[in-house]
């Protein structure tokens, strides 16, 4: 590992080492929340522990940017080949149609098709994380020097050869910054999947909003702050690796 | 080696190579040269099928070009362009094995072929071997362009314009290395340029080219005492046409065979008279011994001979 990858793996590791300090903490943190608000019968989120929030919430998040991820990615790839090329307006209006609906729109109109839990807010996620992913696909192979294209041609790669061992190489910090955009986003959104049912970070959030109870509401939006911030540095230790060849 | 029968070309219904007949031999250095525009880097391109002809037949070592897959044809031909285009997220060693690799050499085989090619084109191997292009100077990402073009050792050497975007001296430098790297293997090399100077400096054949017609091909020799028209002498030059022809021609071939030993100065018997000449004027001298490859005087060379 060089320095500078060095440094990020270690700024991802104190992040991680802090969230599961406080994940730790949370649980016992019954008096200090009373001390905080003594106005509260019962100022510590007890429902559900916290891990499984955590971890449901993780859960949503990874498998609807997986989705987005896989889609999103295959379209970037698409429109850019010669056969696809006339279809780059079409996937690009689509993808930034999905990114200007509210999430929380995506999530009062899935309802009535697909019921309430995980699934409205799995598919309101993937949709809501498309665009950045589709669009830095994009971005990041048409990024690639040209004269790289024409020499790996000329050499004897074959059009496939070419996107996997230069192409998407090349691309793949650009790509890489579109599912972080993409995942960061998702990570706050994935807390309002709790309005359709879904577990998630945000349950504790949606009964303090309800219940006016200032306690539970803060618990949650701690971890789901301090969730962001891991994952955040976690791609951003990837991306210092995926970088290792720029100047 | 290569062989165009009647080859033409047309982009959206311009006709940009019109009824093209060109044979490059086995082992030459066959230099097409012509203004901007003139069609130079279409037909090079056509050779190895980045670009496909509109009509005629394309031959190479006896077989169409058609009757190969691209990639194959592709992997026999090498290619080195201006731009280089190194992929920049592998290291130097890995730029240059990309064909072996695409090809199935073994690790042994490949590692080996990669020092000898770094031998060939002067790169330290201890120092550049795990380099990134972005490190490298420009003239050394050509030398490893034109390694990676002779890794998988092709029949076919193309090359446009390789050295257009260097420096006078590393330019320099770099097609030593061609003359010598032709010299040493033997390979049928196509290669573009717009300099005249170069194309004279490399070539065993020099085909000339304007709108997409070949308008003299010859030797450089041939080239400059007897140019086919006028559009060949302008492209000629008119003020250092003289010393375009003292480029051509050796030391060893005007010296007289006498004994050079009291004069201090030496040329190489393969240095061009023009060399010969700028020595003699830097150094105020009238006479200059020549030597062998091997450092041995084996005459002497005076003024008048150049002259004359
Ligand atoms: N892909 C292309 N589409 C249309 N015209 C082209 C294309 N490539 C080259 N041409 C035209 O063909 C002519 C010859 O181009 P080229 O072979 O690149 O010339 P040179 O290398 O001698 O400068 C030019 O007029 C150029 O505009
Ligand atoms: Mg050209």
């Amino acid at each position: 590992m060089t320095r500078p990858e060095r440094r990020a793996v270690g700024r991802f590791l104190m992040a991680l080492a802090g969230f599961s300090a406080l994940l730790a903490a949370l649980p016992r943190s019954g008096p200090l929340f009373a001390r905080l608000f003594p106005q509260l019968d019962r100022p510590l989120y007890v429902q559900q522990p916290f891990l499984d929030l955590v971890l449901a919430h993780l859960w949503l998040v990874a498998t609807a940017s997986l989705l987005a991820t896989v889609v999103g990615v295959a379209a970037g790839i698409f429109v850019t080949r010669p056969s696809g090329r006339e279809f780059r307006r079409l996937v690009e209006t689509l993808s930034a149609m999905g990114q200007t609906f509210p999430p929380v729109a995506v999530l009062a109109l899935a309802v009535p098709m697909i019921g309430f839990g995980f699934w409205p807010a799995f598919l309101a996620l993937a949709l809501y994380g498309l665009l950045p992913i589709c669009e830095n696909t994009i971005a990041g192979l048409e990024g690639v020097p040209p004269a790289a294209r024409e020499a790996g041609l000329g050499i004897g790669m074959t059009r496939r050869q070419l996107l996997r061992k230069v192409e998407l190489p090349l691309a793949a910090p650009v790509i890489l910054a579109g599912i972080r955009i993409s995942v960061t986003i998702g990570i706050g959104t994935a807390a309002l999947a709790s309005t359709v049912g879904a577990v998630s970070l945000g349950s504790p959030m949606i009964v303090g909003l309800n219940g006016n109870n200032i306690g539970y509401v803060l618990q949650g939006a701690l971890l789901v702050g301090g969730l962001a911030i891991v994952i955040d540095l976690g791609f951003e230790a990837i991306l210092t690796r995926l970088r290792r060849w720029t100047a | 080696m290569i062989e165009f029968r009647n080859i033409t070309k047309t982009f959206n219904a311009v006709t940009v190579i019109e009824g093209l007949n060109l044979i490059v031999e086995r082992g030459e250095f066959c230099v097409l040269i012509g203004p901007s525009g003139s069609g130079k880097s279409t037909i090079l391109r056509m050779i190895n099928r980045l670009i496909e002809h509109s009509a005629g037949e394309i031959r190479f070592a006896g077989e169409p070009i058609r009757s190969f897959a691209p990639e194959v044809l592709r992997r026999r031909i090498g290619y080195a362009i201006q731009s280089v285009g190194l992929f920049p997220h592998w290291t130097v060693e890995a730029n240059i094995a990309t064909v072996p690799r695409l090809l199935g050499w073994d690790a042994a085989r490949i590692e080996a072929r990669i020092a000898e090619l770094m031998a060939l084109l002067g790169l330290d191997a201890a120092r550049f071997r795990t380099a990134y292009p972005h490190q490298l100077s420009g003239g050394q990402q050509q030398r490893v362009g034109v390694a990676r073009a002779l890794a998988a050792d092709p029949d076919v050497l193309l090359m446009d314009e390789p050295f257009g975007a260097l420096d006078p001296i590393t330019r320099d430098s770099l097609q030593a290395e061609m003359r010598r790297i032709h010299a040493e293997t033997g390979k049928t090399i196509v290669f573009v340029t717009h300099d005249m100077d170069e194309a004279l400096r490399l070539a065993s054949r020099v085909v000339i080219l304007d709108k997409g017609r070949i308008v003299q091909s010859a030797t450089p020799r041939e080239l400059l005492h007897a140019p086919a028209n006028d559009f060949v002498r302008e492209f000629l030059g008119k003020d250092d046409y003289g010393l375009k022809l003292l480029s051509v021609e050796t030391a060893g071939a005007h010296m007289r065979r006498e004994d050079s030993g009291a004069v201090a100065e030496a040329v190489r018997e393969q240095d061009s008279l023009r060399l010969a000449l700028s020595h003699m004027v830097a150094l105020k001298t009238d006479r200059l011994g020549v030597e062998d490859s091997t450092g041995r005087r084996v005459g002497l060379l005076l003024l008048a001979d150049i002259v004359t």
